[in-house]
């Protein structure tokens, strides 16, 4: 009798394993539990950089995720150009990643009061230039000849004609690179930015890159790492203005607390009917 | 005169402009630099062109697909084929006239948001369904690793520090320490790979870079 109920604890079928992840997942946003956040050295770290920021310093965003990785990745993003705005210095955007950085960029832009006020300005404080591929090629290029790579905005504006851009043309001149991306984007910045002309590159990454990024904070090539939503909802928290990683991170509590509880469950039925066989 | 184009040419091409590179790299000397960024230019160029051509044989594909009437999937085919040049066209208008068109607006955000939000969502569901299949602590490595996992999870999640303060610190200490020698080991190695793959293909006994079939 034992092992059959064991057995089909072991066996269960998906189909219920998918309902209780939907009802674990829905419940929070029904009903939010708002427990604390802590804040990670790493995303400390990122804010301590763009903290230090002066006006009029160049910060370089590659907003190299696609609408897929949004729930992960757009948080970060915002909070981190929340504060570039906060501390008046000029923003540089392009992607290389995915072509869908436009629509990124604009739901970025969407919720920061500042652009949609015109008190942060196109051209005189931020300039977007829009997709190109081949990353690792296009990354190296721009490290020193930037205006070769973007001869024009996505608007149409010659590079060499907004007034931003004027004293900048490549990574000698910028201050901090943002790489916000789920592949291997932050590591090309390293390669050509960081390590040549030490600029600071803060990743800005899907939980999954926690793993990488943190070998490059250990070894001082990135400055900070915003991990996935966790990450999101840190800056957020850092920033003083909570969004939507802080929503989320309620939903992350319970699915991640359940699928601990099942993996446990499913481990002692599964030692349990081994004994018996 | 074929075989010095296919094979020879193809070889001295290759190591010229990777000397160049590597060269570039390593060693601060002004006068290669306009070289390497023509080379990186042309690279990019020629990587625009490949999604054109990408494009041809995307379309190419989903024709065949439609002809053949594979069960299941020539319809799909055939909404690429009805979307495609249609959201082209509008995109061209777009970049005519400076204007976002509403209705590829409309179809980014309703459509192609939503789809790709969903698609990454799903995935959750599939994890969670193999993590209680296949997360077993079948050897002691295995149960090792599972508990490392759980603790880390525990980390990642707020709930964790409220069933248990040390979990974060656990949690933490395994992703700045435990985990970042395995880690870094696994990049040096496969840096250290990719420079014995670069001289293998340089030297020629890496066929499969140059297309391959080149006896």
């Amino acid at each position: 009798m034992s092992s059959g109920i064991l057995g089909k604890i072991t066996n269960i079928d998906r189909r219920i394993l998918y309902w209780i992840l939907f009802v674990v997942l829905a419940v929070p946003f029904i009903s939010p539990i708002g427990l604390p956040v802590f804040v990670t050295p790493t995303s400390q770290a990122m804010y301590n950089s763009l903290n230090s920021l002066k006006k009029g310093d160049v910060v370089v965003l590659g907003i190299n995720f696609g609408v897929s990785a949004w729930s992960e990745c757009l948080p970060g993003s915002i909070a981190c150009v929340k504060m570039v705005v906060r501390k008046e210095a000029k923003l540089i955007v392009f992607g290389m990643g995915t072509t869908d950085v436009a629509i990124t960029w604009n739901e970025i832009m969407s919720k920061i009061p500042a652009f949609g006020a015109g008190t942060y300005k196109e051209g005189d404080d931020y300039a977007f230039f829009g997709f190109l591929p081949i990353q690792e090629t296009t990354i190296n290029l721009m490290a020193t000849n930037f205006r070769q790579v973007f001869t024009k905005d996505t608007k149409g504006h010659l590079t060499d004609d907004i007034p931003m851009m004027k004293n900048f043309n490549g990574a000698k001149d910028c201050k901090l690179v943002l790489s916000s991306d789920t592949g291997d984007v932050g590591d090309y910045f390293i390669r050509y930015w960081q390590v040549p002309f030490k600029v600071a590159v803060g990743w800005i990454g899907i939980a999954m890159n926690a793993s990488t990024g943190m070998t490059y904070i250990r070894s001082g090539n990135l400055v900070g790492l915003l991990s996935g939503v966790r990450g999101g909802a840190e800056m957020e928290k850092l920033i003083g203005e909570p969004g939507s990683a802080t929503t989320n991170m309620d939903s992350i509590s319970t699915s991640h607390l359940l699928v601990v509880i099942a993996v446990i469950i499913a481990n002692v039925a599964y030692l349990a009917t081994r004994r018996k066989a | 005169m074929s075989q010095i184009y296919r094979k020879q040419l193809v070889f001295v091409l290759t190591a010229i402009v990777a000397i160049i590179m590597v060269m570039s790299y390593f060693f601060t000397y002004e006068g290669i630099t306009p070289i390497t960024n023509q080379i990186q230019t042309w690279a990019l160029i020629i990587q625009l062109i490949a999604i054109g051509i990408g494009a041809i044989s995307l379309i190419r594909v989903h024709y065949r697909t439609i002809q053949r009437r594979v069960p299941g999937r020539w319809f799909l085919s055939a909404w690429l084929l009805i979307f495609f040049p249609l959201l082209t066209l509008i995109g061209l208008v777009n970049l005519a006239t400076g204007t976002m068109n509403p209705f590829y607006d409309w179809v980014f955000t309703n459509v192609y948001v939503q789809g790709g939000q969903t698609m990454y969502a799903i995935t959750g569901f599939y994890i969670f369904s193999a993590a209680y299949r296949a997360f077993r602590a079948r050897t002691w490595d295995a149960a090792l690793l599972l508990i490392a996992g759980c603790i880390v999870m525990l980390t990642n999640a707020p709930i964790g520090e409220v069933i248990w303060s040390g979990f974060p610190v656990i949690g933490t200490w395994l992703l700045n320490y435990g985990q970042v020698p395995a880690m870094r080991t696994f990049l040096i190695t496969a840096a250290l790979g990719l420079i014995a793959f670069g001289f293998r293909a340089l030297l020629g006994k890496e066929m499969g870079f140059y297309g391959g079939g080149m006896e």
